[in-house]
């Protein structure tokens, strides 16, 4: 213990260690009826983070060409020590990774946390989410087989509906005029290197912004009123808070483990969930499966596309719903952020759940 | 009298190493499918005999070839007269070229040189190449 004290004098006196650790863990007090909802940014942060050393791993053995990422695959799950474990991890995490998000936003929104004075951080937290899914679309390729082959021709055609660019738009994503080993190569490269470079800074955004703005208060209970933002910048400050270490890291760490418990289960008795039959073949460019859906968290936009009677009007329903979403901070600006006060933004709300859970059943059923 | 009752800081010395023992416990198991993942496989240990054509290696010439995961050679110093020898280097572990006309091996790292037995002819190689068993059975040659 007295050889730590040592470290630590060492770098305080440098450094100023023990004021950033004070005032970043003891110091920085919570608001004290902070809830589960809270821990939802931790619980993330904690998956992603086993996404990036999971997929560092697989790399080890994951081969990226047409003619070697299935059978590279398949090594890992049949012959690699503990291979099954690392990939299943892997792609089990990134299904859970979008159920939070969606848990993420949907308490944002419910809680008004997007008010202002956190545009910015809604606005970086809806780019990790868009971020998010494109990052599960890129790496849904890579093991190269019937489903991933079947499902990425089915998205990147997607783009095909857009006015004028939309054939040079097809080809330029893909890389050749259908999805082939070009395809493959810039998935790769985009799935681990250029999108999680541009996650992690904009991860740094948006704990920055959290951490300036400071934690908003839980809008419930009866002494929960509209916050008064004024025009200067203020921090804030809950002065009768619970510190965030040990008090609420106690509790984000119940929840942390809550999860990572739920995705080992899935993990070790249930590792098929995500695997369904085409995702056991290899590619065949000339045999689409039967019946080749998306993954559930794309089901809603997949039915959407279907029910339009032309793709592009289907593609400016989803942008359209996505941006209206982003900009929402800017819409939406009033002070209220108790939910039961706001009627008009409660019932939209539980319609667009409705709507969101209704597409992707239908797309599901279609 | 003692109570029996425990103060403060005893219960958390306590709880503190509970939580250290579960920590452990739980980075252990962790970390051995993370060392297992990573750790070569294949490879090393087969004693399994490795087969090259007799036609492959005429009078005079070298063939290179994979033995068991290592880089090997073997050469037909006189007619029927068969060498396996790894062609590792034993000075620094680069691999050894067969120079025809001169009838050795010349490491292109440092210069060492081999004669076709393995032997250190030149150089500052510390150690001869080590050779490997060799029979002919049915047109091929069965190297280990």
């Amino acid at each position: 213990m007295d050889r730590l004290k040592t470290l630590m004098d060492w770098f305080d006196v440098r450094l100023g260690v023990r004021e950033i650790l004070r005032s970043n863990l003891q110091g920085y007090l919570l608001p004290r009826h902070v809830n589960i909802w809270y821990s939802l940014g931790a619980v993330l942060l904690a998956l992603f983070t086993l996404q990036f050393l999971s997929g560092i791993l697989l790399l080890v053995y994951y081969l990226p060409a047409a003619d070697k990422a299935f059978v590279s695959v398949e090594r890992i799950m049949n012959a690699v020590p503990y291979g099954w474990l690392i990939r299943t991890l892997h792609m089990v995490g990134s299904n859970i990774i979008v159920a939070v998000l969606l848990l993420h936003l949907l308490s944002v929104l419910f809680m008004g946390a997007y008010k202002k004075p956190r545009e910015l951080t809604w606005l970086s937290g809806f780019g990790l989410f868009n971020l998010s899914l494109i990052l599960c679309l890129t790496g849904y390729l890579l093991p190269w087989s019937q489903l991933s082959f079947w499902a990425t021709t089915v998205a990147t055609d997607a783009a095909g509906a857009v006015p004028w660019i939309g054939e040079g738009l097809v080809t330029f994503l893909r890389g050749s005029p259908s999805v082939g080993a070009g395809t493959l190569g810039r998935f790769f490269a985009l799935h681990v290197v250029a999108f999680p470079l541009l996650f992690l800074g904009l991860v740094g955004f948006h704990l920055f912004c959290v951490r300036r703005a400071g934690i908003s208060v839980p809008p419930f209970g009866p002494s929960a009123r509209p916050a008064g933002v004024g025009t200067t910048f203020q921090h804030e400050v809950h002065r009768d808070g619970i510190p965030f270490f040990p008090n609420y890291t106690v509790k984000e760490l119940a929840v942390v483990m809550f999860v990572l418990a739920g995705l080992v289960a899935i993990t070790v008795f249930a590792p098929a969930l995500f695997l369904p039959p085409d995702a056991l073949e290899p590619a065949d460019p000339f045999t689409t499966p039967d019946h080749i859906k998306p993954e559930w968290y794309f089901l809603w936009a997949y039915q959407t596309l279907k029910i339009f009677p032309s793709k592009l009007m289907g593609l400016a329903a989803q942008g359209g719903a996505m941006t209206l979403l982003a900009l929402l901070p800017f819409l939406d600006r009033g002070e209220e952020r108790r939910p039961f006060h706001r009627p008009l933004f409660l019932t939209l709300y539980g319609l667009g759940i409705l709507l969101l859970l209704g597409l992707s059943i239908w797309g599901h059923r279609s | 009298m003692d109570t029996g009752r425990q103060g403060p800081s005893e219960r958390r010395l306590f709880l503190l190493s509970m939580l250290a023992g579960v920590g452990a416990l739980l980075g252990a198991i962790a970390v051995w499918p993370l060392y297992r993942y990573l750790a070569p496989q294949g490879g090393g240990g087969t004693t399994e005999q490795v087969a090259i054509p007799l036609s492959d290696v005429p009078l005079g010439a070298a063939r290179f070839f994979d033995y068991h995961g290592r880089p090997a050679v073997l050469v037909q110093v006189q007619a029927g007269e068969y060498v396996a020898l790894s062609a590792v280097c034993t000075h620094l572990g680069c691999i050894v070229k067969w120079v025809g006309e001169k009838r050795h091996f010349l490491c292109p790292c440092h210069g060492g040189q081999f004669a076709p037995t393995g032997a250190v002819l030149a150089g500052p190689p510390p150690q001869p190449l080590a050779s490997y068993r060799v029979i002919v059975q049915s047109g091929k040659l069965l190297v280990g």
